[in-house]
């Protein structure tokens, strides 16, 4: 994995040739086309070589993009809908009759501040980017909706998609000592729900030291952590 | 030639002292040759959940800069937004011991000004603003120690902080400030060779070889100008090798933390986070 600097040209060839985030075409003095990297980081691409992309690991802004489940809070209430902040380059718009089994006169009453889980079902650079509260093709909530009680914390977006990897060993580490409730959206935010504070933040602490930019510790680190604290 | 006489400066020599730019050797006030940078530091700050989204400092010799960056994100004022790109906006901190003196210098300082409106017209070309359209990039940069090459460090820190924030750049923008005495060109000028001499500030963008910015105050006569010019821009070059070897080094060692884990990303795993732009 090459790490790479903004303004690296890189030789990427292929018939269906599709660029991800942190890589750009530009066009050269005698029209020759070339793949021009944008961001620091690694270079990544499938196995095929038909996508490129430049993996830029501390990373905390979030770039909207369909289909992605994220946690946003609700900043403003607009008539039928809500605005919503999910920490991208604009707030994301959500449908005041986007859950599972509204109408209207039977519509979620959300207020300044409260936590929702959605999905993004629209994201263009020029629009903002829209948010539902349901599965696209069941239409039903699946887990998806308000988030009540708990805590949110920010980390940074690989560690976010860490956590939502079935595989990571973090969170099934916590579920193992103490039973605890998350929720992981892909914008670098965790929302963390237990029975007891000291439950909650031990969450958090692990969160935060198992991020590269607050340590990034391993399966040990993380064990020693939990024996330090009282649980 | 007469010495260009210009404003008065801050570090003013004693009556009884005479510091020479160029002594019989050739060799400058601290034992540089005519076109010695200072040593630099660089160093890309790791943040925590609520600090910025990048933040990196620089030093050249004693001049000490710190910059954060914010954003891309929600335009604070309507008028601000620009419709179809993110809006950059810098912010100068001058603290109050920055420099001999102790002077605070508040926003509307003429210094703090003219730094903000170059750096901001440094970055704006050289930022993707059109991938952000009606968001907004916020820069904080503050002053800690000034030794001269004022404009130079900060454009080299920012360059750090946008590279660590993860905004989209065409390329690194790396800076030197150069100056003329006599016939001799000089590299990296301290305070008090600031005051004696003409110089201009150079940025480049060192893959492409385009010039971001070029800032002089003072004034030099078109001849000498041509041959400051052009070291200035080779000593770019040699800077921004030092600073990315830094972005490469913090790379690395992000890189060397997500190892430690179990889950390592795998070719092909990250299909689902990967925003698409087709040819």
């Amino acid at each position: 994995m090459p790490t790479v600097l903004p303004g690296e040209i890189i030789p990427a060839k292929h018939v269906n040739l599709k660029l991800g985030p942190g890589l750009q075409q530009e066009i050269g003095g005698d029209n020759l086309t070339s793949v021009v990297t944008t961001l620091a980081g690694y270079l990544q691409r499938s196995a095929n070589g038909a996508r490129w992309w430049v993996e830029n690991s501390s990373a905390k802004r979030y770039v909207p993009a369909p289909q992605e489940p994220v946690i946003g809070t609700v900043v403003l209430r607009l008539g039928e809908s809500y605005k919503v902040d999910i920490g991208a380059g604009q707030s994301a718009l959500l449908d005041g009759l986007a859950f599972e089994g509204a109408s209207r006169r039977n519509r979620p009453n959300l207020k300044i501040g409260s936590l929702v889980y959605a999905r993004v079902s629209l994201a263009h650079k020029d629009m903002d980017p829209e948010i539902e509260c349901f599965d696209a093709q069941t239409r039903k909530a699946e887990g998806f909706g308000e988030l009540k009680g708990g805590f949110v914390t920010i980390c940074s977006l690989r560690m976010s998609r860490n956590l939502l990897d079935p595989n990571y060993f973090l969170l099934p580490l916590l579920g193992s000592r103490f039973p605890l409730d998350a929720a992981v959206g892909v914008n670098g935010r965790v929302w963390v729900s237990c029975k007891e504070v000291k439950q909650t933040v031990t969450v958090v602490r692990c969160i935060e030291a198992a991020d590269s930019e607050g340590g990034g510790k391993g399966i040990d680190g993380i064990k020693q952590l939990l024996n330090t604290l009282d649980l | 030639m007469s010495r260009p006489r210009g404003p008065t400066r801050l570090s003013k020599p004693y009556p009884g002292s005479r510091i020479e730019i160029l002594n019989d050797a050739s060799l400058r006030s601290e034992g540089r040759r005519p076109t010695e940078l200072r040593a630099p530091t660089f160093e890309v700050v790791p943040g925590g959940a609520d600090s910025a989204d990048g933040s990196a400092s620089a030093s050249m010799g004693l001049t000490s800069v710190r910059v954060e960056v914010f954003g891309p994100r929600e335009g604070r004022s309507r008028a601000q937004t620009l419709h179809d790109r993110a809006s950059v906006n810098v912010e100068v901190v001058w603290v109050a011991f920055g420099e001999a003196g102790r002077r605070r210098r508040g926003r509307g300082d003429r210094r703090v000004a003219e730094l903000t409106s170059s750096l901001r017209d440094t970055f704006q070309p050289a930022i993707l603003t059109a991938l952000y359209p009606r968001a907004q990039i916020d820069i904080h940069v503050h002053i800690l120690a000034h030794d001269g090459a004022l404009l130079s460090t900060c454009i080299n820190a920012t360059s750090l902080a946008l590279l660590s924030a993860g905004v989209p750049m065409r390329d690194l923008v790396a800076a030197v400030t150069a100056g003329v005495h006599g016939s001799t060109v000089l590299c990296d000028l301290t305070a008090l060779e600031e005051a004696d001499m003409p110089s201009a500030t150079v940025a480049v963008l060192p893959r492409s070889g385009k010039v971001a910015l070029v800032g002089m105050e003072t004034r030099l006569h078109v001849e000498r100008f041509g041959e400051m010019f052009d070291v200035a821009r080779r000593a770019a070059g040699v800077l921004c090798a030092e600073m990315r070897a830094v972005a490469r080094g913090r790379a690395r060692e992000i890189l060397d933390a997500m190892d430690s884990g179990p889950a390592v990303l795998r070719e092909g795993e990250n299909d689902s986070g990967a925003v698409m732009v087709e040819e």
